[in-house]
C-alpha cells in the first residue's frame, strides 16, 4: 500500500520511515493526567460531615475543607436553590408558577421531581448543546473572505442539541462525531454527528491547494485533541511539547486519522429507497424538460468550459497536472488535491453567467431559465442534505512529520495512533471495503470513547463539572498537561469519572443529578470572611460560586421572562434584526428579519456567521468560532451597559415585560412592582425595594409620558440588573 | 499569595469607596497572572520602556497598492517590458496564476523629494512634499497570498484566524489613554474589510481588548443614541434608580467585584452617550482645516473626514486609530491599475498629508506614529494585460511621527521589485517595530493561552526596523 511508495518516492536516504521509539522518562510517566482512573472509595466523615453531606461528591469535599479547617456553607433557600438549578439546566428562570409548585411540594423526593423535569426539558439541549458547540467551534458559515454560508451546518447542531436531549451516552456522542459512517453506515441518526469534522475555517477558493488542506487538518487535529483529549497537542505541531510528554510525531500520528477526509456537502440520511424515489422524479423532471435542458447546455457549453479552463490555469502546476491525469493514474494525495480543487472549477451555473458572459448574455439565460418554469411543478424537493466529512477511499495518503510544522519539510513518515505515551504502537486500523473507506477513524473513535482512555474520560466530567460551578475540577478545562491547572480534587474527579463510564453507562444526566443533589451544590454563595482567608478563590468550594450568566442565556432569560420566548425547536438559523452601522450589514451578512419567527427564538440558533456575531451575544463573551472554547471569558464593559441601556432588542424585551405585568396584576404601583420582581427574580421585592420600584413608577410616570412608560423603564432595570443576569 | 491579594482587594475595596478601586485592583492582578481576574482596560498601564509615540494612526490601504507604482522604482522592470520574467527571479505560487505571464514595466513619473531624496511617483504629490517626515520600508513580507489572510496577517500577525489584532495587544499592554472613549477604533470608507471584524478583534484575549467600529454619522458608538421617546433626563432617572438596585446586591455580596464594576460600567457607558458625537462633530473645525483634507471635494471628502477623525480622535487619548481606505478591497487592481490607482492615490493623497502636516502644526507628530501600507504588494508581471496580481514577497510602507527618523529610505527589493532583498522585514517585524516605539516589547508582551504564553509576533518579530528610530 501506500507505505510502499512512500519509501520509493521520499527515499530511505532523506529520513527513516519510522523514527526510533521514544524513550519517555520516568517523571514524564508520572503526568497525573495520563494515570489510569482509580476507583476510589469516598473518605469517611466526621459528625459534622454527616450531617452535612448528601452524597458521594460532598465526602471529597468535605475531607478537604477539613483539612483546612474550613466549613461548608448553609444551604441556599429552596428559592435560590431552584432558580440556581433551573439557569443551570436550562439556560432561563423559573416561572412563579414553577417556583410555586416547587415551593409547595414539601413531600420526599421533591428536588429529584424538579431535578427531572428540568432534565426532560427541551431546553435542557439547548442550553448544554451550546456548551459543546462552543467546545466544538460550530459555525454556519466558513470564514475567510467570503464567510460563505454553510446552509445545512444547523442540522449538525440540531444533532447536538437532540444528543443531549436524549442523553446519548456520551461514548456514543464521541463515536458518531469521528466516524458515525464508519461505526454505524446506514444509521440516519448517527450520520449527522460527522458535521463535527466540517467545523474547519475554510477559504474555497485558496489556489494553494495543499497548503490549505494541511491548515485544515491542523485545525481538525487541534480541535480533536483540545475537545476530546484536553491536551494543547498544537504545540506539537511544530516540535516536541516544551512541557508535556507530548511528541511533535504525536500530532501527526493523530492528524493522520483524518489524513483521507474529503467534504461531502451532499450527505443525506434518506433511506434508499426515498433516494431511489428522488432519484426517478428528477430523471423524469428531466425527460420532460429536455428541449429546455438541451438548449441551455448547449448555449452554456463554451463558457463552461472556458471557465473550467481559466479556473484550472489558475492553480500552480502541481495542482494543474492532477487535473490532467486520468482517474486511475491519481495517486491518494492526488485526489485529495483533486477534491479541495474541484469545487473551485466546477461551479453552479449562476456563477459562470454572473462573471463569464456579458448584459445580452445574462439576458439570454435568464429567458432560458423562464422557459424552465412551467416544469418547476415536476422537480423534486431535495432530500436533506448535511455538510460532513468523509473519507475519499481506502487507501490514504502518507502523513509525514513536518519540520517546524511546515508544508514539505518531511521527515518520517506516520502511521495513525494514539498519543505515544499511551501507547506508542500504531492504532488498529481495518480498512473498511464494503464503505470504501479507510476506517482510520473508527479506530480514533474507539480510542477515544474507550472507558480506559484516562483522558476522555476525565475530560468530558470534568467539563460537565466545570459548567455546573462556572469551574472545572481542572480550571483549565482543555487543558490537562503542566502548563494548565492542576485538579482541585483528583480522586473526586476519579471517582465521578468510574461512575460515569462503569454505573452510568456514559450517562451525562446522571452526572447531572449526582451533582446537583449534592450539598456541595447547594451550598448558599454568600462570602465569609473566616472561609475566605483559608482558601481566597473558593477552590475547595466552601460555597457555590456566584457567576453571572453566559450571553445566550442572558437573552434567553429576557425573552422568557418577557413573555417572548419561542419555544420551536431546530431549523436553519435565524436571524434578529441587527442595529444600522455595525459590522453586520442586512443583504451581505444577515437576512432581514421576519418578524417573531426571527427575534424570538432561543439564542442557540441564532445564525453564527463567523467573522460577525450576533451583536448582543458578542457583547456578553459569545466566543469566536476560530477555536475551541472550553471557558468563556466573563467580562464587565461599557458596551454591554449600552446595549442594555439603549439596545433595541434590551427595549423591545423591555417593552412586552411591561405589557405582560400591566396585563395580569393589579395596577397600583406595589402591585405592578411586586408582579416584575416575581417574574424577572422568581421572588418578591423587599420592603425597602417594593417602596423603591412604587415611588419610582410614580415619579416617572411624568418623565416617561405615562405608566405605560414607566412601567417599562422599571421593566429595562429589572433585565440589566446584576442579580437578574447571575446565578447565585 | 493569593491570600494577599484578597485582603488587599477587600481592604481597597472598602477604602476606596467606590467602583474605581476596584477597577484599578483587579488590572494590577492581572499583570501577576492572578486566574479568574477580571481584565480591563479602562485604566492606563505602565509601558515596558519609554515610548515614542502615545498613539499609532494606521492607514490601511486595502486590496494592496503597487509599490512599484508608488514607491519603488524600477528601471530594470521597464527594460523588461514585456518579456517574460526571467528564471532567475526565482517563480513563485500566486494567487491567480500569473506567474507565467510577462513582465509589466510602470508608466510612472518618479522624482526624488526632499532632503533624503525619497523616491515617490507622480501619483501621490502631497504626501511627497512631506518625504523628509517620511521613513519608507521597501522590504516588508507577508505569507498572505489571498487578501483575506494577508489583511489579517497585518492585522493579527497571522493568515488564519483567532489571533488579537494590534490594537488589541496595545490596548492590553497599555490600557486607556482616555476616559470616555474605547482605546482602539477603526473606521471604514467602503465595505468591511475582508475578514471583518477580526482585523480589530480581541482573538483570544479578553473581549474587552477587542477594537470598536466607528460608524458613520453623529453616534459613531454603536448603542449610544436613545431609543425612540426616551429623554437624557427620563435616562438619568432610570440608570439611578437601576444604580441603586445594583448597589444593595453589590454590597450584599461586597467580596465580588465584577459587581462593583457592573456599576462603573454604566457610568462610563453613560459618558460615552456624549464624548462619541463630540469626538466627530466637525463643526468645531475651521474651514481652512475641512479644505486641507479635502472635504469639500467628492474625490476625497470621505477619507478626508476619517482622517481629521483620526486626528481628533488622538487628541482625545485614543491610542490606535485604523482607517481604511479602499475597504473591501478597493485597491486590488488585478486589471487596469491605472484607473484604478488614480482613483484611490486621489482619494488617499490629500487627506494623508493633510493629516501628516496637521498633526505636525499642532505639535502631536512627535507622539503620533502615522503608518501607511496595504497588506501587500503587487506582482512585477502583468495580469490581464493591465493589472498586477498579489506581492507579498516585497513590497513597501512608510512611517512618520511618533519618534521615526524621516526622510529615510530601508530596504530593498530586487530589480523588479518581487521580492525583498536587503533587510527582508515580515510582518511579525513591523509589529513588533511598531509596539517597540509604543513602548512595549514583543517578547515581554504575553498571554498564557492554550498553555503558551503567546505574544504578538508569534515565532517571529526578532528583526525590529530599528533604522526606523535610530541614528
Amino acid at each position: 500500500m501506500s507505505l510502499a511508495k512512500s519509501v520509493f518516492t521520499v527515499g530511505l536516504l532523506v529520513a527513516p520511515l519510522f523514527a526510533e521509539p521514544y524513550v519517555f522518562k520516568p517523571q514524564q510517566r508520572r503526568w497525573w493526567a495520563i494515570q489510569p482512573v482509580k476507583a476510589i472509595a469516598p473518605p469517611a466523615l466526621d459528625e459534622a460531615g454527616r450531617k452535612w453531606a448528601r452524597n458521594e461528591i460532598d465526602r471529597f469535599i468535605y475531607e478537604k475543607l477539613k483539612a483546612k479547617e474550613i466549613a461548608p456553607s448553609a444551604p441556599a433557600s429552596r428559592q435560590v436553590f431552584l432558580r440556581r438549578v433551573t439557569l443551570d439546566l436550562t439556560g432561563i428562570p423559573p416561572t412563579p408558577a414553577e417556583t410555586q409548585e416547587y415551593l409547595n411540594d414539601t413531600r420526599p423526593g421533591a428536588d429529584e421531581r424538579m431535578i427531572d423535569r428540568l432534565l426532560a426539558s427541551p431546553r435542557y439541549g439547548e442550553r448544554w448543546g451550546r456548551h459543546w458547540l462552543d467546545v466544538v467551534r460550530y459555525a454556519d458559515s466558513d470564514g475567510f473572505k467570503q464567510d460563505d454560508t454553510r446552509p445545512n451546518m444547523w442540522r449538525y447542531r440540531d444533532w447536538v442539541i437532540q444528543s443531549w436531549n436524549d442523553d446519548k451516552p456520551f461514548d456514543r456522542f464521541i463515536r458518531e462525531q469521528i466516524a458515525a459512517d464508519e461505526i454505524y453506515p446506514g444509521d440516519a441518526k448517527a450520520l449527522p454527528g460527522l458535521g463535527y469534522l466540517r467545523l474547519f475555517e475554510d477559504e474555497f477558493n485558496q489556489a494553494h491547494i495543499r497548503l490549505r488542506r494541511l491548515e485544515l487538518l491542523n485545525d481538525v487535529t487541534d480541535n480533536t485533541a483540545f475537545a476530546f483529549m484536553g491536551v494543547t497537542l498544537a504545540c506539537a505541531r511544530c516540535h516536541d511539547h516544551k512541557f508535556d510528554p507530548l511528541l511533535h510525531r504525536d500530532y501527526y500520528r493523530l492528524q493522520s486519522f483524518f489524513s483521507n477526509m474529503k467534504i461531502d456537502d451532499e450527505a443525506t440520511t434518506a433511506s434508499p429507497a426515498e433516494v431511489a424515489s428522488y432519484e426517478a422524479r428528477l430523471a423524469q423532471y428531466r425527460a420532460a424538460a429536455k428541449p429546455v435542458l438541451d438548449k441551455i447546455d448547449a448555449f452554456l457549453a463554451e463558457p463552461r468550459a472556458k471557465y473550467k479552463k481559466e479556473y484550472i490555469e489558475r492553480f500552480p502546476e502541481e495542482v494543474q497536472v492532477v487535473f490532467h491525469k486520468a482517474p486511475a493514474e491519481r495517486t491518494p494525495m492526488d485526489w485529495q488535491i483533486y477534491h479541495k480543487a474541484v469545487t473551485q472549477v466546477v461551479v453552479p451555473d449562476a456563477d459562470i453567467v454572473a462573471k463569464k458572459l456579458d448584459a445580452a448574455g445574462k439576458a439570454r439565460y435568464k429567458q432560458l431559465l423562464a422557459e424552465l418554469d412551467g416544469y418547476q411543478n415536476l422537480l423534486p424537493a431535495d432530500l436533506p442534505r448535511f455538510q460532513i466529512m468523509r473519507d475519499q477511499a481506502i487507501a490514504s495518503p502518507p502523513t509525514h512529520v513536518l519540520r517546524a510544522g511546515a508544508l514539505d519539510a518531511d521527515m518520517e513518515e506516520v502511521a495513525p495512533g494514539n498519543l505515544s505515551i499511551l501507547d506508542p504502537e500504531p492504532a488498529a486500523v481495518k480498512p473498511l471495503p464494503a464503505l470504501n473507506s479507510s476506517g482510520r477513524r473508527a479506530a480514533l473513535a474507539n480510542i477515544l470513547a474507550d472507558a480506559n482512555n484516562p483522558l476522555s474520560t476525565r475530560v468530558i466530567v470534568n467539563r460537565i463539572w466545570h459548567y455546573h460551578f462556572g469551574r472545572g475540577i481542572v480550571p483549565s478545562t482543555s487543558d490537562f498537561g503542566l502548563m494548565g491547572e492542576r485538579p482541585t480534587h483528583p480522586a473526586l474527579l476519579d471517582w465521578l469519572t468510574a461512575q460515569f463510564t462503569g454505573p452510568d453507562g456514559w450517562s451525562v444526566k446522571k452526572l447531572h443529578r449526582r451533582i446537583l443533589l449534592s450539598a456541595t451544590y447547594r451550598q448558599s454563595s454568600d462570602f465569609r470572611e473566616d472561609a475566605a482567608e483559608a482558601d481566597t478563590d473558593n477552590k475547595l468550594l466552601w460555597r457555590y460560586p456566584r457567576r453571572r450568566l453566559e450571553s445566550d442565556s442572558i437573552r434567553d432569560s429576557m425573552l422568557a421572562v418577557s413573555g417572548l420566548l419561542d419555544p420551536t425547536m431546530g431549523g436553519p438559523g435565524v436571524f434578529p434584526a441587527v442595529p444600522a452601522g455595525t459590522e453586520i450589514q442586512e443583504g451581505r451578512h444577515w437576512r432581514k428579519s421576519r418578524g417573531p419567527e426571527d427575534e424570538y427564538r432561543s439564542s442557540v440558533y441564532i445564525f453564527a456567521r463567523r467573522l460577525v456575531r450576533y451583536p448582543m451575544l458578542q457583547s456578553f463573551d459569545t466566543p469566536l468560532a476560530f477555536e475551541s472554547c472550553g471557558r468563556r471569558q466573563e467580562t464587565v464593559t461599557p458596551d454591554q451597559a449600552l446595549e442594555l441601556m439603549n439596545g433595541q432588542a434590551a427595549a423591545g424585551f423591555a417593552h412586552a415585560l411591561a405589557k405582560r405585568v400591566a396585563n395580569d396584576s393589579g395596577q397600583t404601583p406595589a402591585a405592578l412592582a411586586e408582579r416584575a420582581f416575581r417574574l424577572t427574580m422568581g421572588r418578591a421585592p423587599t420592603a425597602a425595594e417594593a417602596g423603591r420600584a412604587s415611588e419610582f413608577l410614580s415619579r416617572q410616570t411624568a418623565l416617561a409620558g405615562g405608566a405605560q412608560g414607566a412601567l417599562e423603564d422599571l421593566s429595562l432595570a429589572l433585565l440589566s440588573s446584576s442579580e437578574f443576569l447571575y446565578i447565585d | 499569595m493569593a491570600m494577599n491579594n484578597q485582603i488587599t482587594r477587600r481592604a481597597l475595596l472598602r477604602g476606596a469607596g467606590s467602583g474605581l478601586g476596584s477597577i484599578a485592583m483587579t488590572a494590577m492582578l492581572a499583570e501577576q497572572g492572578y486566574a479568574g481576574v477580571r481584565h480591563d482596560p479602562n485604566v492606563a498601564r505602565k509601558p515596558h520602556h519609554p515610548p515614542k509615540a502615545k498613539s499609532v494612526i494606521f492607514l490601511f490601504m486595502e486590496g494592496a497598492p503597487s509599490h512599484i507604482d508608488l514607491f519603488d522604482p524600477k528601471p530594470r522592470l521597464n527594460e523588461l517590458h514585456g518579456q517574460p520574467m526571467p528564471a532567475s527571479f526565482g517563480r513563485p505560487i500566486t494567487a491567480m496564476g500569473t506567474a507565467g505571464n510577462t513582465l509589466m514595466g510602470s508608466p510612472r513619473e518618479w522624482k526624488q523629494h526632499g532632503k533624503g531624496g525619497i523616491w515617490i511617483s507622480e501619483l501621490y504629490p502631497h504626501i511627497a512634499r512631506h518625504a523628509d517626515k517620511l521613513a519608507v520600508l521597501r522590504s516588508c513580507q507577508s505569507d498572505g497570498l489571498n487578501h483575506a489572510g494577508g489583511v489579517g496577517q497585518m492585522n493579527t500577525g497571522d493568515i488564519l484566524s483567532g489571533r488579537p489584532s494590534l490594537g488589541a495587544w496595545v490596548t492590553y499592554g497599555l490600557g486607556t489613554g482616555n476616559k470616555n472613549l474605547p482605546t482602539f477604533i477603526s473606521m471604514i470608507d467602503e465595505r468591511e474589510p475582508f475578514g471583518n471584524a477580526k482585523n480589530w478583534g480581541a482573538g483570544f484575549l479578553p473581549a474587552v481588548y477587542q477594537g470598536t467600529l466607528f460608524r458613520q454619522g453623529p453616534s459613531p458608538i454603536l448603542n449610544t443614541k436613545l431609543g425612540q421617546g426616551d429623554t437624557d433626563e427620563r435616562q438619568r432617572a432610570r440608570l439611578s434608580y437601576l444604580a441603586a438596585q445594583n448597589r444593595d446586591y453589590a454590597t450584599l455580596h461586597e467580596d465580588d467585584s465584577n459587581l462593583e464594576a457592573r456599576l462603573r460600567s454604566f457610568e462610563l457607558a453613560y459618558a460615552m452617550q456624549k464624548s462619541g458625537p463630540e469626538a466627530v462633530d466637525l463643526s468645531q473645525e475651521t474651514e481652512e482645516t475641512r479644505e486641507l483634507y479635502g472635504l469639500n471635494q467628492p474625490e476625497t471628502a470621505v477619507f478626508g473626514r476619517n482622517c481629521l477623525l483620526g486626528r481628533r480622535l488622538v487628541e482625545r487619548g485614543v491610542r490606535f486609530v485604523e482607517l481604511y481606505c479602499g475597504s473591501g478591497s478597493g485597491w486590488d487592481a488585478h486589471s487596469k491599475l491605472e484607473n484604478n490607482h488614480k482613483k484611490w492615490c486621489k482619494a488617499s493623497d490629500r487627506p494623508v498629508a493633510a493629516l501628516i502636516e496637521d498633526l505636525d502644526r499642532r505639535g502631536m507628530l512627535q507622539d503620533t506614529l502615522v503608518i501607511w501600507g496595504g497588506e501587500f504588494g503587487r506582482t512585477p508581471f502583468n495580469e490581464k494585460g493591465d493589472g498586477r496580481d498579489h506581492n507579498p514577497w516585497g513590497f513597501s510602507m512608510f512611517f512618520a511621527g511618533g519618534g521615526v527618523r524621516g526622510g529615510q529610505t530601508i530596504g530593498t527589493t530586487d530589480e523588479i521589485g518581487l521580492r525583498a532583498v536587503e533587510r527582508p522585514t515580515h510582518v511579525h517585524d513591523i509589529h513588533s517595530s511598531i509596539l517597540w516605539l509604543m513602548g512595549l516589547d514583543h517578547l515581554k508582551l504575553t498571554y498564557l493561552h492554550n498553555g503558551r504564553a503567546e505574544r504578538p509576533t508569534k515565532l517571529g518579530g526578532e528583526h525590529m526596523v530599528k533604522e526606523l528610530w535610530e541614528g
